[in-house]
């Protein structure tokens, strides 16, 4: 009698997450698998034709994706990068006894409440105009030129932005981690005369471990998936030089119409995606250690 | 204490029933939300109607007019933002998730056809009957679409600083741009924006073939080629000539485009008399503006065509479908109406019903295009679809932003691209 009890509050408690999960997520994820399989305009009062796995040997053949996924791979190492050495960073900082931590916290987290696209109308305005004013008023033409006008500058712009976005949530997230890190380990060290450098590396850094692994997954994804701020800054231009995956996605799909190739690309950019985050969380989860 | 069991279950079951009927209940109000709202007077009211329209110069003005015509009829209206460059693929978006507008516009052509299952037959509705000769947008020999009006582009040029008769050819061309430069002013302004970048400017030497629907035809079978094509090597000098003495057009958006124009600190822009909309924010420019041909192989035409048209979402139910015919009839047969289209939205009236207005110096440069004949066809209406935006405007873009890349690669390079696009 207790079991079945049980069993219906967790029916009740588990059933509207499921069912959301079920219809905005698994369902169009298998309906979007079978469409890979098609070759459709997307409109649809026009024929779908079969044409078994031919969108997925012409998305190979296909340079502009291969070149957006380069861009892709070359974005994500980026912003990985970066945004965990800062979030890092900013999370040691407002950690220390500095009066203006609380502050500097509020601060740093900031730049995550603006939404993706207004902050890259935001940067693009700073990299056109802003820049080119700087240019011109200093003379450093070097550095200040219209960035969003050079493939590759352009690029490094949209981690700019994607690392000023995204450091902030991850410094929440070390915070947690260091916080979580018991005082006595650290005083201990000290006692056994261990500097500063040696408790970052022996001590602090292991002991963050698992925070490394939530972080490292959400900005894999993160970059990996990245749209508005693509959108707002740059639209892959110039001539397609920042065009990342979901952006090629979506122009497949909606600019060129063909439905089926876009699809395919997406359930090969899922794969891609996947096989990364996962190969970096069971990476970083060996590295994780217990005191 | 069994009992008091058996109650609980039952409480629990209904919970887990209230919870579905809630989730069923937001799904059903969400997909209905756009649709809904409708006579709660209880008087003869029409269904709310939603527009969506490319021109982002006229949405303010569309927004003033429906608010009159709720004033005068009662019925309502509502004005979804214009998309610009992204109209295409929202209209697509919206569309195919059966939220699609209740009325919307569309370019002739290729972009007409793409879109051609969702149209209304209006071939038996009033307001039709008054569209100019072959104005009128057909599908199938059925009028589907009430074209916005006429318009034309070409080079809006400053009279103070521009001579007409200096603009004649490649040669004048040149040496005007070089003045300019020399005298630090920016001789002539493109934007970046895909049509204001290559998209209007290349129609040019498209619509100066012999036969320009057999050319693009050709074009797409790959039987011809622009690098080949007499116009297109000229158009090529005319696109180096920009690319050395003036401006990257990269760096210009079409408002600075035009504020910069307004200002006095760019002689000409590659626009259309819808660009006036833009330079009345500046002052009057009564006639201290001119728009004159673009003057590639020596032509002495502006480019006219149907601006878009309005079409009726035919997959909408009957109840919108009435309402947006009694939108429409409003628009083109009410005073009200006919006025805000050539006083307000300012077009170029493509409607036999209806006079031209008090134009502006470009309209009126149109109009009097029109009416004797000297015009260029839009043929960029019949490219492949979307490829303006898709591969012409990333082309451009290479173009102008390598060093070195002459018009001859230019040229190449768009044949390159066409070919992929019309595959």
């Amino acid at each position: 009698m207790k079991k079945r009890k049980d069993k219906l509050w967790f029916v009740l408690f588990t059933f509207p997450l499921l069912f959301i999960f079920t219809t905005v997520v698994i369902m169009p994820f298998i309906f979007g698998i079978a469409y890979s399989f098609v070759k459709w305009d997307g409109i649809p009062a026009n024929p779908k034709v079969f044409v078994g796995l031919d969108n997925f040997i012409q998305l190979f053949k296909d340079e502009r994706f291969l070149s957006s996924a380069w861009h892709t791979v070359k974005f994500t190492v980026m912003a990985v990068i970066s945004v965990n050495v800062l979030g890092l960073a900013f999370s040691l900082f407002v950690t220390t006894k500095l009066r203006v931590r609380n502050v500097a916290r509020t601060l740093f987290f900031m730049p995550n409440l603006i939404g993706g696209l207004i902050l890259g109308y935001i940067w693009q305005f700073i990299f056109t105009d802003v820049f080119g004013y700087l240019g011109q008023s200093t003379g450093l033409d070097g550095i200040f030129f219209n960035w969003l006008l050079d493939p590759q500058y352009a690029l490094y712009a949209i981690v700019i932005v994607f690392t000023w976005q995204v450091a902030g949530y991850t410094m929440i997230i070390y915070i947690a981690g260091l916080q979580g890190i018991p005082d006595e380990l650290v005083e201990a060290a000290k006692v056994d005369g261990a500097n500063v450098w040696h408790r970052l590396t022996k001590i602090t850094l292991p002991l963050l471990m698992p925070a490394f692994t939530i972080c490292l997954f959400l900005t894999l994804s993160g970059a990996f998936k990245i749209y508005d701020v693509n959108l707002s800054m740059t639209r892959g231009g110039p001539n397609n030089a920042t065009e990342m995956f979901a952006m090629n996605i979506y122009n497949e799909i909606f600019a060129y119409g063909n439905y089926g190739l876009g699809q395919a690309k997406a359930v090969i950019f899922f794969l891609v995606v996947a096989a990364f985050t996962l190969t970096q969380v069971v990476m970083t989860k060996k590295r994780e250690v217990q005191y | 204490m069994r009992k008091g069991k058996k109650g609980k279950h039952v409480l629990s079951l209904l919970t887990v029933m209230a919870l579905i009927a809630t989730l069923i209940g937001c799904g059903s109000s969400e997909s209905s939300s756009s649709s809904s709202s409708t006579d709660s007077a209880g008087q003869e009211k029409l269904k709310k109607i939603t527009i969506f329209q490319s021109k982002v110069e006229i949405t303010e003005k569309l927004e003033n007019v429906v608010k009159k015509y709720t004033e005068e009829t009662g019925n309502e209206a509502e004005v979804w933002g214009a998309a610009g460059d992204n109209y295409g693929t929202q209209l697509q978006m919206k569309l195919t998730s059966n939220q699609g507008p209740s009325i919307f516009s569309i370019g002739t052509g290729t972009e007409a056809e793409k879109f051609k299952s969702y149209f209304y037959d209006m071939s038996n509705e009033e307001y039709v009957k008054n569209i100019a000769p072959n104005m009128a947008l057909e599908i199938n020999g059925k009028i589907v679409g009430v074209p916005y009006g006429v318009e034309g582009y070409g080079l809006v040029y400053s009279k103070e600083m521009v001579d007409p008769s200096e603009v004649k050819d490649l040669d004048s061309f040149s040496k005007t741009l070089e003045k300019f430069k020399a005298e630090g002013i920016n001789g002539l302004a493109l934007s970046q924006e895909g049509y204001f970048l290559i998209g209007h400017i290349i129609n040019t030497p498209f619509a100066l073939q012999p036969d320009y629907q057999d050319y693009i035809e050709k074009l797409n079978n790959g039987e011809v080629k622009m690098s080949e094509t007499k116009e297109f090597q000229e158009f090529a000098k005319f696109m180096d000539a920009i690319k050395s003495y003036v401006k990257n057009p990269l760096e210009i958006k079409y408002d600075t485009q035009m504020g910069d124009f307004a200002t006095g600190k760019t002689a000409m822009v590659h626009q259309g008399n819808w660009s006036y909309s833009m330079l009345k924010d500046y002052g009057d420019f009564g006639s201290k503006i001119g728009l004159m041909p673009f003057p590639l192989a020596g032509n002495d035409k502006l480019t006219v065509g149907v601006a878009s048209n309005w079409v009726i979402n035919g997959t909408a139910d009957a109840d919108e479908i009435k309402a947006a015919n009694a939108f429409l009839d409003w628009l083109f047969n009410s005073e009200t109406g006919k006025s805000t289209i050539v006083n307000d939205f300012q077009f170029i009236p493509a409607m036999t019903n209806i006079e031209a207005g008090d134009l502006d110096p470009l309209s009126e440069a149109v109009y009097e295009a029109t009416k004797s004949g000297k015009t260029l066809p839009t043929a960029n209406n019949y490219f492949p679809a979307g490829i303006i935006m898709n591969d012409l405007a990333p082309a451009a873009q290479e173009y102008f932003l390598s060093k070195d890349m002459t018009g001859e690669q230019f040229l190449q390079k768009l044949d390159e691209v066409w070919a992929k696009a019309s595959k």
